[in-house]
């Protein structure tokens, strides 16, 4: 094969492929232009309003502090999204509520995505041609070339412009991710156990929520996805930065929430903190991501965000309070950890509740040995 | 051609025929062998061996995995004697799977495979030595892995905490597998990592004293094939890195049975350093799986293509800087246990390096063929699926280097399709198409091309079934190591399962060219692929003599290997 | 066999091998060498959310520095929390304190045994986030020693920590506005003190 014959090939490769890479960003786009850039703006503030109304509601009716309504199904947003639903977005990563997963999501979106397309698609590509072009045939002479310095450099110098390429976002969303928080956000401290959560809102009278895989049956009864419920939502504020601290009683844990762009290893002995801001009022469910024994798959985490008012209702209905009053508030202090060390046992039964507001509904087990033996 | 080679042995039939086929009997041969090839033969069987096992405790994963709930994890719980009634046993069971399936892949499967049974068969024969430099501690290698996998198998039917077995995946985390799991299981599971480990850190020496000293005269180091420096580099990198591991496994078994504290933060450990010390090793033992596999591709395609490696140098020196880049990039496992952002973006950085020197094979491969005269027998085949597939495995491992990326998609299902995209079906690729380019080889006898071919698509279609679908899965966040899910992750899930149907249907085609071959298998002949094999190893009959090279080739100056190209007229190879 | 015939290549595979045992040996000592390297590592640069110790000199050397910079205010927030196993309560006094940068400041913390035996406890601590750690130093704090106590007793526990002032220098450190200083306290196996 003669060597012009092989450049004017590279060449032709070359200008298709520009011509694709054209074609694939425009389709990108197009496809994603629509849904994300309309969504958080016009999508948040639509919500927001929704739910404060809700609980304006809700505190018209009850005046106070055990008046707080959970959020219903209908404001679940970050789950998994099934294939009999919608199946383009059972393969794409989830809907992102905070700025920095809707900066990686756009990072992925319009970088890595056509990259990596890209590059499978040109190595499938060059395998073809060599298949149908190369194939043996009589009197075929095979090339002698082993060395062309030209090509050789490169396809050094190209993948490390598409590394440097990738790299200055990448980058930059680390440094997003790892902005500190704030002196006043929300102090949410997410213990992993074997094998529930617990939330404990220091700065507002140090009540420990537990948190524990609700049972399929009462799942599917209340109208909430199974695996990923749980009796006791961690409710957060919406809009504000969180200061999310995560820690292990007893093996390493994973605080996760692909819609937020957010996982955390919940380490023993070793505090790990990172904020969080969550943009809209919903649910977003989360899995522990890091294997922690037997019960690793029914340990979810729900995060409920919503309004700032609503959300003190909720602290109120906890029996916490705001500001200087926890400070002073020393019992609630000194109960925090005494409820979450009782709270651990290492078969997970028999829990204790942390505080009269939140007692625990029994371990998973039922829902899932029920189903063990009716499969039977 | 190798001309000189052929001479040899042309030579050799003539005159040592007798002393050259001297085998010991059964026994004597099989159990107490000090012949590479006979040594690399009891690897490759056991790593099939091995596979099987392996193979089907994926299979009652993927069975399991197939619809959300638990069906089938309790009707397997009375094999190792857990109680189906109790959940948590039940559970315990599939962590016990997953860890048997990796350890048993990694260190019974793919590495006694790769450089057990290839490295062992083929490296004396490329650089044209006549047995490895220690024939004897050979053997000790092989038997201490086949010692390693029977205490792993042993851990899986005694008490490891709830119920029988080590639950606490391959990576062996404390605190879970210190205080986190009561019982002997951890402790022979870890053992079995000790023994394997002794096992290749004693076959790495081997390697590299053969390999630097056992070269016939005029191989010198830049003209070894590129399978035997895929192999030096990985026999380096097991000697650097296997130690590291038997340490942090070392005081493992300490912290769990003697009460120090390396990891428990009670004693001031940190079990974050366990995980800096594991992937320390971790990381390079992704290399040692695919370099090998690197090496047999690029005789294959030379080979198939009728041509000479393009860029060898660049190639054998790819390999070795994948191999000490490999060192420094083993947080990128550990993004999420809370690394400070400047760690966290060298590490990202410095991941993203590898790509190049891999895009420079990958390129390097693809431009062997291009204008070659390509026959596209069944192993160039599986090397063009390795090309194709490892690509699509190593693009998506760009994405998992960004350390901002990974927050999400950090141990999920993503990061499952990615190493199988580059150990199922790039290490196993490459396995089957070294099996098929070698077979007659080893065996004297052929297997069926037509099968092998048949095989392969069908291998092909199964594996990407299975773990394509897993790309879906972890982008969705499902979080690996679950044996039950949501059900929005159910129909990717299943797609998955019936994947798993196809590839252990292909597993059968192969076992069926196996008999073909053992029974009305044609004889090979000595260079049976044509003049577009030029190592060593085609100079000799098929099966090579008991004991090869006794007068040692010689690979003349003139002679440039690499660049030396089959024409006609050239001394066709012997074929009796 | 090329060995029996070749006691030169003997002793030249002897070698190399006993060299590739020896690089495997001093891996297997690096392995355990990590142990103290990373403590020390940490210890020094703060890696790991590791706070620094300092004696009572180098705070009065912090305090002056921060004196002729002017001091800016930061806040404190103290954590803890109890491995599973030690029958203690444990507390801080306050949540959060707000101190100046370079200067002294004592923070309480309360522990209380409610088991009927009496219970030695050892505390693991880290400072997040984490390029604070170099900076966050302290000069007394329980957890440099093991603590006993008594049944039933409770006791007042003293950090005495200070916030060196090279940190309003540091770009890592801009926008931190808040330090977390966490403790986690473990039960000693009895008879192990």
């Amino acid at each position: 094969m003669p060597i012009a014959a092989a450049y004017r090939d590279i060449r032709v490769l070359m200008i298709g492929l520009i011509a694709l890479l054209g074609l694939a960003f425009a389709a990108q786009g197009l496809s994603a232009a629509a849904p994300t850039a309309a969504m958080p703006t016009t999508g948040a503030e639509a919500d927001a309003a929704a739910a404060g109304d809700a609980s304006g509601d809700a505190a018209g009716a009850g005046e106070g502090e055990a008046a707080y309504e959970h959020l219903g199904p209908e404001w679940i947003k970050g789950q998994p999204t099934s294939f009999e639903e919608d199946p383009w977005k059972s393969m794409t990563f989830q809907d992102q509520y905070t700025d920095d997963g809707q900066y990686a999501l756009g990072m992925n979106m319009y970088i890595l995505t056509p990259v990596i397309v890209l590059i499978s698609a040109f190595v499938f590509f060059l395998l073809l041609v060599v298949v149908v072009r190369y194939r043996r045939r009589e009197g075929r002479e095979p090339s002698r070339t082993t060395h062309n310095t030209l090509v050789e450099v490169i396809w050094t110098i190209v993948p490390v412009l598409i590394l440097i390429a990738i790299a200055v976002p990448s980058i930059t969303l680390l440094a997003r991710q790892y902005k500190t928080a704030p002196e006043d956000a929300i102090t949410i401290k997410a213990t992993g156990y074997q094998w529930y959560w617990g939330y404990t809102y220091a700065d507002n009278g140090g009540f420990e929520v537990i948190s524990n895989m609700m049972p399929l049956e009462e799942a599917e009864a209340n109208g909430l996805p199974g695996h990923l419920a749980v009796d006791n939502r961690m409710v957060v504020p919406v809009g504000v930065p969180l200061r999310i601290q995560t820690i292990g009683a007893d093996v390493i844990h994973s605080f996760a929430v692909p819609s937020l762009w957010f996982k955390l290893d919940a380490i023993p002995g070793r505090l790990n903190e990172r904020v969080l801001t969550i943009n809209e009022p919903g649910i977003y469910y989360g899995q522990c991501s890091e294997l922690c024994g037997a019960r690793h798959a029914y340990m979810p985490i729900a995060i409920e965000a919503v309004p700032m008012d609503k959300w003190r209702q909720w602290v109120l209905s906890k029996g916490g309070s705001f500001g200087e009053d926890a400070e002073v508030d020393e019992d609630a202090n000194v109960q925090a950890p005494a409820s979450a060390m009782e709270g651990a046992p290492a078969a997970g039964d028999g829990l204790t509740a942390a505080d009269d507001g939140n007692a625990p509904s029994t371990p998973v087990d039922t829902g899932v040995a029920e189903e063990a033996t009716a499969a039977e | 051609m190798a001309t000189t080679a052929d001479t040899f042995q042309a030579h050799d039939d003539a005159h040592h025929e007798h002393d050259a086929d001297h085998k010991p009997g059964f026994f004597a041969r099989w159990f107490m062998s000090t012949n590479h090839k006979d040594i690399g033969t009891l690897y490759l069987i056991f790593a099939i061996i091995a596979g099987v096992v392996g193979g089907t405790i994926s299979g009652i994963m993927r069975w399991e995995l197939a619809e959300p709930g638990i069906q089938v994890l309790n009707m397997v719980a009375p094999w190792l004697g857990a109680d189906p009634a109790q959940i948590d046993q039940t559970l315990h069971l599939w962590n016990v799977f997953i860890t048997a399936h990796g350890l048993i892949m990694v260190f019974f499967m793919v590495m006694p495979a790769m450089i057990g049974g290839f490295g062992n068969w083929f490296v004396p024969i490329m650089i044209g030595a006549p047995d490895m430099a220690f024939p004897r501690m050979n053997n000790v290698s092989f038997w201490l892995t086949v010692a390693g996998f029977f205490s792993l198998l042993f851990s899986m039917f005694v008490p490891g905490g709830i119920a029988n077995g080590a639950g606490t995946g391959w990576t062996v985390y404390a605190p879970l597998s210190t205080s986190g799991s009561v019982g002997p299981a951890v402790d022979f599971a870890i053992f079995s990592l000790h023994l394997a480990g002794a096992g290749s850190i004693l076959g790495a020496t081997n390697f590299i004293t053969t390999i630097f000293n056992m070269r016939a005269p005029g191989m010198t180091l830049h003209k070894m094939p590129l399978f035997v420096w895929s192999v030096l580099v990985t026999a380096f990198l097991l000697l650097l890195a296997l130690p590291v591991l038997a340490a942090a496994i070392t005081m493992l078994i300490t912290d769990r049975n003697f009460g120090t504290t390396f990891f428990d933060p009670a004693g001031g450990g940190d079990p974050v350093l366990y995980q800096h010390l594991f992937w320390f090793f971790g990381h390079p033992e992704v290399y040692i799986m695919i370099l090998p596999g690197f090496g047999m591709i690029s005789q294959i395609v030379a080979t198939f293509s009728r041509k000479p490696v393009f860029g060898y140098l660049g190639m054998a020196y790819a390999m070795v800087a994948i191999g000490v880049v490999g060192f420094i990039v083993w947080a990128h496992h550990m993004y999420t246990v809370g690394l400070d952002v400047n760690t966290k973006m060298y590490f990202t950085a410095a991941t993203m390096v590898i790509a190049v020197p891999t895009g420079v094979k990958i390129f390097s491969w693809i431009a062997t063929m291009w204008g070659g005269s390509i026959e596209f027998k069944s192993p160039m085949v599986w090397a063009m699926g390795f090309i194709f597939l490892f690509t699509v495995g190593g693009v998506t491992g760009v994405v998992l280097a960004n350390g901002g990326i990974d927050d999400n998609l950090h141990d999920t299902y993503y990061v499952v399709a990615h190493f199988h995209y580059v150990l199922s079906m790039g290490a196993v690729f490459s396995l089957f198409a070294g099996f098929y380019y070698w077979f007659p080889k080893m065996s004297g006898r052929w297997h069926s091309e037509l099968l092998a071919h048949i095989h392969f698509w069908v291998f092909f279609i199964g594996v990407n079934m299975v773990f394509f679908p897993m790309h879906f899965l972890g982008v969705q966040g499902m979080p690996r190591r679950y044996p039950d899910y949501a059900e929005a992750f159910s129909f990717w899930n299943e797609v998955s399962s019936i994947g798993y149907i196809i590839t252990a249907v292909s597993v059968l085609i192969f076992f069926a060219n196996l008999v073909y071959a053992f029974t009305v298998g044609k004889k090979a002949a000595a260079n049976y692929w044509g003049p577009g094999a030029t190592t060593l190893e085609w100079t000799l009959s098929s099966p090579p003599p008991f004991h090869q090279f006794e007068t040692l080739p010689v690979i003349e100056d003139h002679h440039d290997y690499h660049d030396h190209l089959p024409r006609e007229g050239d001394a066709k190879p012997v074929t009796a | 066999m090329a060995s029996a015939a070749n006691p030169d290549l003997d002793q030249k595979n002897l070698r190399v091998a006993l060299i590739a045992m020896a690089v495997a040996a001093a891996m297997v000592a690096l392995g355990f060498a990590a142990v103290p390297l990373y403590r020390i590592f940490c210890q020094v640069t703060g890696f790991a959310g590791t706070a620094q110790v300092a004696t009572e000199s180098d705070a009065a050397i912090a305090q002056r520095l921060a004196s002729s910079a002017g001091a800016k205010p930061i806040s404190i927030r103290f954590d803890a929390n109890i491995a599973p196993g030690l029958p203690w309560e444990f507390a801080p006094e306050q949540n959060t304190d707000v101190v100046q940068v370079g200067s002294r400041d004592l923070a309480f913390f309360v522990a209380r045994n409610n088991s009927d035996q009496p219970v030695t406890g050892a505390a693991s601590f880290n400072v997040e986030p984490e390029q604070a750690a170099p900076y966050f130093n302290k000069i007394q704090c329980f957890c440099f020693t093991e603590q006993t106590l008594q049944p039933g007793e409770e006791v007042r526990m003293p950090v005495l920590f200070y916030v060196d002032p090279a940190a309003l220098d540091d770009p890592n450190m801009e926008g931190v506005e808040q330090i977390t200083l966490s403790y986690t306290f473990y039960r000693k196996p009895a008879g192990d003190s």
